[in-house]
């Protein structure tokens, strides 16, 4: 009789706390009750904790007994080339097992959840430190010999447990394993607690690797405005909502030397100053904090249920700058330059839990929102329609020169960003790039000055205190309180 | 406990030819049963966490047998209690994780193999060696050559690691000698079977007691006797444990037909060798291998006429053996040399990586170039090499503080600190708290072991104008951090701060009990207090300050820092263990929907029309749960911050943005869960209020 010349191998990539161990032990235990030798295992340790770890099963598909009492000598180690189902619970995780060389196009069939669980490194960018997913799931179609690739977390979600058991159910779908599915159900019965919930997902995960069912369809990423037209409606709009018609008229006029140019610069232009125009500040936040749309998405996010009332308690700590930034120009200037002379910006915050979905609470911020008919005599709209204006004559000047030039600039406004020192920092920053590569360059050719932009700009979005921007411009970027020597 | 061990402690009762399934770690547990042995100590860590997680949950059975189970202070207390095998024919065992386990235990462990045994012992350690490994990269293999230990490393299978640790008793009565098994983390986690025997109640135990001590100055560390002790080693304990080996064939041979070549693994590497073997066709699936083995189940002492015989008719043989330095290698080819075997060419860390774990691929690439078929690779350098071109670099995911995590929030406290005070040295400890050094924190400067963290710190402290930090967990203050740490430190009047994280159990390693842990099962004291003990040694400047607050552990960290109190400053920061609260929390809320009780729900959110995408807050938390997604603006670009489900609610990143003046974007939602009709009508009233 000919025997099997090799187990089949299965390697599980999984996250700390996603069930990779029950699965691997609902794998053992159908392929033991099938009569099958098998053999699991694991490096959980302190990977346990949130961070990437694997499992790794093989399975020899031919029964004990008829092995005439000869026992298979099964790996506890993967090797690259070697793996038949690789089942990675995230994404990332399966572009690893590809870069590890456990993804081979004659023979691993992948199973794979295309969310994304984001790492820290990703996370902690200060702009958009993102893995691109479709390179892992165009890789994916490129190495595998099969790939089966859905969003198997919503599908746990959906049917209301665990990504592990849909996993389960694509791997037993997938049918490369000798187990029949009655005995995958029965491991997952074995397992006891949970089981019904988990039987859910196994099925929808089954049907799906089967064929039986279609993926779930990807969720539509939100709509990006990109054409000119596109953007300078929605500017127009929220500008006018942002603080009347005679603003978005503003943004119009300010729009208008850019209309008859290059459109990508025109959309770059019209993107930022919309932005910028609707900068942040305590009545914009007061207003959008209470508006009913915002109560509904809080209900949506929490996933409260109908008829489950919601508390929604704002953390706020307004201080110098804020309670400037309303004040008449005049009163607000000194205020803040006595506060940064004394290094006071950060000295007087009030730290607030508001309960906004109370009425007192509510009323409390929406009077800040009712400030807004006297925004433009504040003193922080004066200071942003100051700076804007000489962002503006700063591109309209290097479009004449070299469109690519106008765009590197055009594209600092996005440094200025967020609330109290991560507003300063980002100011800051720009302030630095404008003052040593655009008012003041250190060369006349345009292209080298947009490439030093370019440079620039990414530097200053490299790390939070400022050191590649510093190293970048040969120059500290001082924006940092001073720090204190005891 | 973070788990359950119920299940698994049923398989400790299974008797004559019932077939245990299961993990080899709980294998040996049940071996150890089957070996008649009348104590069982250690210390958690993995991978070997749950032998004393398995013995803690299964009094009842150990009652029964009259087994002595204890929860060790610390490795060296473990090995020291094994000490009851000098004097008394009791067999003996304890587990701890290696080479750190090892380290902290081998002042016993040298005095235990000096003084020499009656009682079989064995010393089960968890080789934390290769990937998923938490710790400095070792071999246990020293310790056993310089103490004169054996040290078995068995075939990876149940039915093999289980015969070893009997044999290893039989071994150790044999020679009067300590054993160690060593396995490695794959190992001690493999799920496989074995077919049991019953177990045996000791013949000296809890129920069955001793009369009279024993007394042989013989076996005591003083001289002369340690002089006759070295002697002893030499003249009567190797030689018999060589026997042994020898007789019992603890050590095994497989036969192939190309005699030419040979190959000597570990034993604890053989399926590794073999599935390289059948990759390069030259063994099938059940290991019949053309290229003749001899596996090494015994690593230490080396069998030199088992190894001359197998070499004797070979022209190239191949040593595996994993890490460095390469004792076995070299060993043997003092061996050949000795007995004059010069026509073999040996040949081991020319072909196989010196430094690091023995995956898949090291020993089929070391195996492939020993055979001359370094083609066999090219495939899968193809397949790396291509996804190495469609993927470029992958974002890493090193482990981290899980959601809701007690200690993130000090480190948080601390980041917020460096950015007005600047950066300060901080001397790190063992626990999950040494993820700080990871991002997005990055604090910690040195970590130097187990509760060493103020230690380490005395020489640090004094060459600084401004006062540094210590980090300690309640696990590491525990093991020996209160006397090697802080007795230390007040006795040699040094300065300093010390923060204590009392998260109320050993977390990293699977939250075992403390003597301080909130609660205690019934077999330990109650009431132990670190706070106490501080204050008995004399610590003048003691706070305590919930973690959770942030602002408040700002305010103590600053406060410690400025005081004119000369002497050592300890801040206890306190939160209990999420994994723990959790697990506690979760049936109670369960009951209380179950039946109706109102019951508030909280969780944290982002409001994405005001985050501008900056992620400072994540940069201050890393918490699992605060993650990005898309910008529903159409406008911007960034990605926006947003809490995901799995949020605990434990408020860190509110109070970050409060501690930190982040941004107003924060807000804590409180769903109420069975409203009363009181909540129903303020709800009520407050949406006809408000719009």
């Amino acid at each position: 009789m000919n025997l099997p010349e090799r187990p089949i191998t299965i390697l599980i990539a999984a996250l700390g706390g996603e069930g990779g161990g029950v699965m691997a032990d609902w794998l053992m235990h159908a392929a033991t009750e099938c009569g099958y030798p098998a053999q699991a295992t694991s490096i959980p340790g302190v990977a346990q904790r949130t961070g990437a770890t694997t499992y790794y099963l093989e399975i020899y598909p031919e029964k004990r007994d008829r092995l005439g009492g000869r026992a298979p000598v099964l790996s506890l180690t993967p090797s690259p080339g070697n793996v038949d189902i690789m089942v990675a619970s995230e994404l990332v995780e399966a572009g690893r097992a590809m870069q590890n060389g456990y993804i081979d196009p004659s023979r691993t069939t992948l199973i794979a959840s295309t969310h994304r669980i984001y790492a820290t490194a990703e996370k902690m960018q200060m702009g958009d430190g993102r893995f691109d997913s479709e390179r892992v799931v165009d890789a994916a179609r490129e190495l595998a010999k099969r790939a089966v690739l859905f969003d198997m977390r919503k599908l746990a979600q959906e049917s209301g447990t665990v990504i592990n058991a849909v996993l389960f159910g694509a791997i037993a779908g997938s049918g490369v394993l000798p187990l029949p599915r009655e005995a995958c159900e029965a491991a997952i019965r074995h397992g006891g607690r949970g089981a019904e919930a988990s039987l859910r997902g196994f099925a929808a995960g089954f049907d799906i690797a089967a064929g039986a069912r279609p993926a779930p369809a990807a969720p539509v990423p939100p709509k990006r405005a990109t054409e000119l037209t596109e953007i300078l409606r929605i500017g127009k709009e929220r500008l006018e909502d942002y603080q009347g018609a005679g603003y978005a008229r503003l943004y119009e006029e300010r729009m208008q030397p850019f209309l008859a140019g290059d459109p990508k610069l025109a959309a770059e232009v019209a993107r930022h100053l919309a932005l910028w125009m609707a900068y942040e500040d305590i009545i914009r936040v007061a207003d959008l904090k209470t508006r009913a749309s915002r109560f509904e998405r809080v209900r949506r996010e929490v996933g409260a249920r109908d008829g489950e009332p919601v508390l929604v308690i704002d953390y706020l700590k307004p201080g110098v700058e804020e309670f400037a930034s309303v004040l008449p120009a005049f009163l607000g200037r000194r205020l803040v330059s006595w506060a940064e002379r004394r290094g006071k910006l950060d000295a007087y915050n009030i730290g607030m839990h508001i309960k906004t979905s109370s009425v007192l609470g509510y009323l409390l911020v929406r009077a800040l929102a009712w400030l807004k008919p006297w925004r433009p005599r504040s003193y922080r709209y004066g200071e942003e329609q100051r700076l804007i204006g000489r962002w503006l004559a700063l591109v309209s000047d290097a479009a004449a020169r070299d469109t690519a030039l106008a765009l590197e600039i055009a594209m600092c406004a996005g440094l200025i960003k967020g609330y109290g020192e991560t507003h300063r920092r980002g100011k800051a920053n720009f302030l630095a790039i404008i003052d040593a590569l655009v008012e003041n360059p250190p060369t006349s050719d345009a292209r080298e000055q947009a490439a030093a932009i370019r440079k620039a700009r990414e530097a200053a979005l490299a790390d939070p205190e400022g050191k590649a921007l510093g190293a970048t411009l040969g120059k500290p970027v001082v924006w940092l309180k001073q720090v204190a020597r005891t | 406990m973070e788990r359950s061990f119920k299940e698994e402690v049923a398989k400790l009762r299974l008797g004559e030819g019932e077939t245990f399934h299961g993990e080899a770690i709980l294998a040996v547990t049940k071996a150890l049963l089957q070996s008649g042995v009348a104590y069982v100590g250690g210390y958690q860590g993995a991978p070997v966490s749950h032998v004393m997680d398995v013995l803690n949950d299964a009094h009842d059975i150990l009652d029964e047998l009259g087994v002595h189970v204890e929860a060790n202070a610390n490795e060296a207390g473990a090995a020291a209690m094994l000490g009851a095998s000098i004097n008394y024919p009791m067999r003996g065992a304890v587990a701890f994780k290696s080479t750190v386990g090892t380290n902290v235990a081998s002042d016993a462990l040298s005095n235990l193999a000096s003084a020499g045994v009656k009682g079989g012992t064995l010393i089960v350690i968890g080789e934390d060696y290769g990937e998923g490994a938490s710790i400095i990269q070792e071999r246990s293999h020293a310790f056993a050559m310089k103490s004169q230990i054996w040290l078995l490393d068995p075939r990876p299978n149940l039915p093999t690691i289980v015969e070893m640790v009997e044999q290893g008793f039989e071994l150790s009565e044999a020679s009067s000698t300590p054993v160690m098994l060593e396995l490695r983390i794959r190992a001690c986690h493999v799920h496989g079977s074995f077919v049991a025997r019953k177990n045996i109640a000791p013949r000296i135990s809890r129920k069955t007691f001793l009369e009279n001590p024993e007394f042989d100055y013989g076996k005591i560390c003083l001289p002369p006797s340690t002089y006759a002790q070295e002697k002893e080693k030499i003249e009567k304990r190797w030689p018999a444990a060589v026997r042994f080996v020898q007789e019992r064939k603890l050590n095994e041979v497989f036969a192939g037909d190309m005699q030419e070549l040979g190959i000597i693994c570990q034993g604890g590497l053989y399926n590794a060798v073999i599935r390289a073997m059948q990759m390069l066709g030259f063994a099938d699936a059940f290991g019949a291998s053309r290229i003749p083995i001899y596996c090494m189940n015994v690593t230490y002492p080396l069998i030199p006429e088992e190894l001359v015989e197998f070499c004797a008719d070979k022209k190239q043989v191949l040593v595996v053996e994993e890490g460095q330095p390469a004792y076995l290698e070299e060993a043997l080819l003092a061996i050949l040399r000795r007995h004059e075997v010069g026509h073999v060419k040996l040949h081991g860390k020319d072909v196989l990586p010196m430094a690091g774990e023995y995956t898949g691929e090291a020993v089929l690439t070391g195996i492939s170039k020993f055979l001359g078929k370094d083609e066999a690779l090219t495939p899968i350098k193809n397949l790396k090499d291509k996804a190495a071109r469609l993927l470029g670099g992958l974002p890493q995911r090193p482990p981290g503080f899980c959601v809701g995590c007690p200690e993130r929030p000090v480190f948080s406290a601390m980041k917020v600190l460096e950015s007005s005070m600047g950066k300060f040295h901080l001397s790190a400890d063992i626990g999950c708290h040494l993820f700080s050094t990871l991002p997005p924190f990055n604090i910690g400067n040195t970590v130097l072991g187990y509760g060493l963290g103020l230690a380490s710190n005395s020489a640090v402290h004094p060459v600084f104008g401004r006062r540094t930090l210590t980090m300690m967990g309640d696990g590491g203050f525990w093991h020996n951090g209160l006397t090697t740490g802080i007795a230390n430190t007040l006795f040699n009047r040094n300065d300093g701060i010390l923060v204590i994280m009392k998260n109320g159990y050993s977390s990293a390693t699977g939250t075992q009990e403390l003597p301080s842990s909130p609660q205690h099962s019934e077999s330990k004291a109650p009431g132990m207090s670190m706070e106490r003990a501080l204050e008995g040694l004399g610590v003048g400047w003691m706070k305590t300050v919930n973690n959770y607050d942030v602002g408040a552990t700002m305010k103590v960290l600053k406060e410690a820092m400025a005081t004119k109190q000369e002497g050592l400053k300890v801040i206890i920061a306190e939160g209990e263990c999420q994994l723990e609260r959790q697990r506690k929390l979760r049936p109670v809320v369960a009951k209380q929907l179950s039946e109706g009780k109102r019951t508030v729900r909280v969780k944290y959110g982002v409001d994405e029309d005001t985050c501008t995408g900056d992620h400072s807050c994540i940069r201050l938390s890393g918490c699992p749960t605060l993650t990005i997604k898309d910008n529903p603006d159409p406008l911007r670009r960034d990605p926006v911050a947003t809490v995901i489900d799995g949020c605990v609610g434990c408020g860190l990143c509110g109070e970050n943005a409060h501690a930190a003046v982040l941004c107003p974007s924060f807000y804590r939602a409180e769903v109420v869960q069975n409203p009363t009709w009181w909540d129903k009508l303020v709800s009520r009233i407050r949406g006809t209020a408000i719009h």
